[in-house]
């Protein structure tokens, strides 16, 4: 077998000589040496450096002789095998050795020296992530420009050169991207603030003021005055202090501001009630920092409340309120007699009647005489008329099928009522002739003309204790004539609180209010704190049916009292603001 | 002299502990034997702790005295962690060692998932507050991914490399393009064609994609392989010795590319992180920027 052996050269003007050679035998040697078959002048090849030899099958076996390596087809090796009819290079210093097979079948050996360079650097490098990705500054860049620009810029510019810096602006939506810098989202009553920041936040790096509250609720009214409210206040501990020494310098207004209790951006919703601390920091034990109040101490529903107080007419017949502790003894005098524990029975003559009547089941219920408010809150005075009446009948007289009724309400009327009934027997005028053709009595020109005696006893007798009147009305007499005492029913007990029947439907009437046993009208039939306590404990009583704290029944601000300068006359001691809608009519 | 002898054998030990310590690679992740770690698990716990212990009205959100605490906690941590960036560049040995930084940057950065987390009082929404949150919690997540390649895909690279280096895979790859450029000269024009196209793929320049998706796609050196093999193998003839040859030099540059693509693909892997993880942090630092200057502009 042979090599051919074939070198390329370059002349100095670039022109290619090319050698052809054959060395005969199965080894080709190569090195520096000039004995070697192949003789590369290269420093970085040995003397002598490789063999090449011919194996089975055609294939060629490249080995070193030397310690160094050489590379095949770029790959360092010591030794390695390959067939030349498939191309192969092995690389010694600059030289490649080029394999192949020539149409004789022979190895042929195509040597050729170039100027490589090995630190081929810039190949290399398209190795790393870096060439085929955009620099990190770059990125950098680009997201904080976006970034300050969108969250930034833009927002602070159009919130200074803004138009209307007022506050509670309720124009358009002057400042643009500041959506973005909501926290949350507002409660429902602030929803349609929603886009309109600055309606509340008017002035860069300056707290959200009472100002801004107040230019909407301008209706809202001071708790008590600004030195009282100073005065009641518990002392603050270090760690409160500490607190709001750094809330302070940061520009917040202090304790007593809007935001203290009513925090925003809690997320849509109602707007969370406040919570029980804010107000027993003053009302616990409040009695030893302002000694002329007349409220009493509370801090907790469960544990420290004073006892409930209701607003009644104590004496009958007259519209004086007073207010009583609610403690089973007090009783209230509306001017009616009325036995409720007679009128919720179920087996009594009340029951027979209403189970005979079609309005009424099989005995009176409570909202047989009691209708609800519309809001469902609270009830609506007693009306005689739709409530008692189809029962306790007025009728006096038929005539064919019409019924006659007394009015109600009105004494004078219905005494004339009673005085004009014809229909009454009376003592004849004359006595020995009857009177002829339609004159005679129950003839169409018939007239008695005898005294109303009876008549005058009908009226006694309906403004007697069991008449008409007198069933459910203590007789009196008033300005020297006989009537019934006038009536003063109350629909709303409470001054300083707020009680809502509605929230309390799934409860029968009798759990809180003992009218199935109550005999007398004047029974104060309001349920004491310790039944309210069944189910109501304080804040943070977990275990309770309701924790409730002091929001759930009591407001701060008195709605029916303005917002008063701090140096005018303080609000009376004691005053707390019912929450009630139906404002303070009594 | 027996505690003469306990002191003396102690500071042995400790020399000899100090040696090791020297001579073996000793990871950032438990560089001081966890220090960091255990100093990041105490701050993620104090926080939760206190975050559940305090009572804050209404709820916890990041507005109030507690809130605020955690975010300037949090905000400390994360412009102290960016700083590595600048820190690195310094090399320097001691208790405040690069290593020691590192492992510092790692860890704390865990814990910034709770107490960045925390400060939000898990109260987002669509604003630059939350921007900030979720751009901290990329960066960190892009950071642990990281880690994770950092300690997973170095052994796969030199894997792949099989003793060779990067220069000697691209000269591997020129060396057979040499040859195949050679060896195509007597093919007919549509072989030479499909020649032409495997030598004039250039496979560094693929885009991130592409380094990602790795080895063993179909280019055109595997299309020119097919072209003349499909129609030719079976056809084994002993005179066309050029497309022989043609034939093993495609199947060895295909082989070649897929060596140079598995190693862009590791190597994508492990260096793409770093091109969120900065960037991002960057980002972080604006949003931190405008969620500040914002909580206090609509104060």
């Amino acid at each position: 077998m042979t090599f051919l052996i074939r070198t390329v050269d370059h002349t100095a003007t670039g022109r290619e000589i090319v050698r052809d050679r054959e060395v005969a035998g199965d080894t080709l040697t190569i090195g520096r040496a000039t004995t070697n078959d192949v003789v590369l002048a290269d420093l970085a090849v040995e003397q002598h450096h490789a063999t090449v030899e011919l194996v089975e099958r055609g294939r060629v076996r490249a080995t070193s002789t030397s310690d160094h390596r050489f590379a095949h087809d770029g790959r360092s090796t010591a030794e390695t095998q390959f067939d030349p009819a498939g191309g192969g290079e092995l690389l010694f210093g600059t030289y490649a050795l080029a394999f192949s097979r020539d149409d004789e079948g022979r190895v042929l050996v195509t040597v050729t020296r170039s100027e490589r360079d090995f630190g081929n650097r810039d190949a290399v490098r398209g190795f790393d992530l870096a060439s085929a990705m955009p620099g990190k500054r770059v990125m950098a860049w680009a997201a904080l420009a976006a970034i300050l620009v969108a969250f930034l810029a833009v927002p602070v510019w159009s919130h200074l050169t803004r138009e209307d810096k007022r506050a509670g602006a309720d124009g358009p939506d002057q400042v643009a991207l500041d959506g973005s810098w909501s926290t949350g989202k507002l409660s429902e009553a602030h929803h349609a603030l929603e886009q309109n920041c600055e309606a509340c936040h008017v002035e860069p790096f300056v707290a959200v003021r009472d100002e801004a509250c107040l230019t909407c609720h301008e209706d809202i009214g001071d708790h008590a005055a600004a030195d009282r409210l100073l005065a009641g206040r518990e002392p603050m501990g270090t760690g409160e202090a500490l607190l709001w020494a750094v809330a302070d310098t940061f520009g917040k207004e202090g304790p007593a501001a809007c935001t203290t209790c009513h925090t925003e951006h809690e997320g849509a919703g109602r707007m969370q009630p406040t919570a029980q601390a804010f107000c027993s920091d003053c009302h616990n034990g409040m009695d030893t920092r302002l000694s002329d109040t007349r409220l009493g101490n509370a801090h907790d529903f469960g544990t420290d409340h004073p006892q409930l107080q209701a607003m009644i007419h104590q004496t009958a017949g007259s519209d004086e309120l007073t207010r009583v502790v609610i403690d089973g003894k007090a009783r209230e005098s509306s001017g009616l007699r009325f036995p409720h524990d007679k009128h919720l029975s179920r087996t009594n003559g009340v029951a027979r009647m209403a189970g005979n009547l079609s309005r009424y089941g099989e005995a009176l219920q409570c909202s047989d005489c009691h209708r609800p408010t519309d809001d469902r809150n609270g009830f609506l005075p007693v009306v005689m008329e739709e409530d008692c009446e189809s029962c306790h009948s007025l009728a006096y007289d038929k005539v064919g099928n019409t019924v006659r009724t007394l009015r109600h309400g009105d004494v004078a009327q219905m005494q004339a009522d009673l005085i004009a009934l014809d229909r009454a027997p009376r003592q004849p005028v004359v006595t020995a002739r009857r009177r002829p053709g339609e004159f005679q009595r129950g003839g169409r020109y018939f007239q008695d003309f005898g005294r109303p005696t009876q008549n005058y006893i009908g009226i006694s007798r309906a403004l007697g204790k069991d008449g008409v009147c007198g069933e459910c009305h203590v007789p009196a007499t008033v300005d020297g004539q006989r009537g019934v005492m006038p009536v003063f029913q109350r629909s709303s007990y409470f001054t300083k609180g707020r009680f809502d029947h509605e929230a309390h439907e799934q409860e029968t009437c009798t759990t809180c209010h003992a009218a199935d046993t109550s005999k007398s009208a004047q029974d104060l039939l309001l349920p004491s704190l310790a039944t309210c306590r069944d189910c109501h404990q304080g804040e943070s009583a977990t275990q309770a049916d309701v924790p409730s704290s002091c929001a759930m029944c009591h407001s701060y601000h008195p709605p029916d009292f303005r917002r008063k300068e701090d140096d005018l006359p303080a609000q009376p001691a004691g005053k707390v603001a019912r929450l009630s809608r139906k404002g303070t009519s009594e | 002299m027996a505690s003469l002898f306990g002191r003396r054998d102690k500071d042995r030990a400790f020399a000899a502990a100090e040696r090791r310590r020297s001579a073996e690679h000793e990871s950032f992740l438990s560089h001081r034997s966890f220090r960091w770690a255990k100093a990041s698990a105490l701050l993620a716990l104090f926080a939760l702790a206190t975050y559940l212990l305090i009572d804050v009205e209404p709820r916890h959100n990041g507005g109030s005295w507690y809130g605020y605490t955690l975010g300037t906690a949090g905000l400390g941590l994360i412009v102290w962690l960016a700083w590595l960036g600048i820190r690195k560049r310094r090399p320097t040995p001691g208790s405040w060692s690069l290593k020691g930084w590192t492992s510092a940057h790692v860890w704390l950065g865990l814990s910034l998932v709770v107490i960045g987390t925390l400060h939000t009082g898990f109260q987002l929404g669509w604003n630059v507050h939350t921007l900030a949150w979720a751009l901290m919690m990329l960066v960190i997540a892009t950071g642990i991914y990281g880690i994770t390649v950092y300690a997973v895909l170095p052994a796969k690279l030199s894997e792949n490399r099989r003793e060779m280096t990067r220069e000697q895979m691209v000269e591997s790859l020129a060396t057979i393009d040499r040859q195949l450029e050679a060896a195509a000269q007597p093919l007919e024009r549509s072989d030479a064609d499909a020649v032409i196209a495997a030598l004039e793929q250039d496979v560094f320049t693929a885009g991130v994609l592409a380094r990602l998706r790795g080895a063993d796609r179909r280019d055109a050196t595997r299309r020119a392989l097919e072209s003349i093999s499909t129609e030719r193998a079976y056809n084994h003839d002993e005179t066309d010795a050029a497309q022989q040859k043609v034939r093993a030099l495609l199947g060895r540059r295909a082989s070649q590319i897929d060596q140079i693509r598995r190693q862009m693909r590791t190597k994508a892997m492990l260096e793409i992180w770093l091109y969120i993880h900065v960037p991002l942090t960057i980002a972080l630092l604006t949003a931190l920027t405008a969620h500040v200057i914002s909580v206090f502009y609509y104060w």
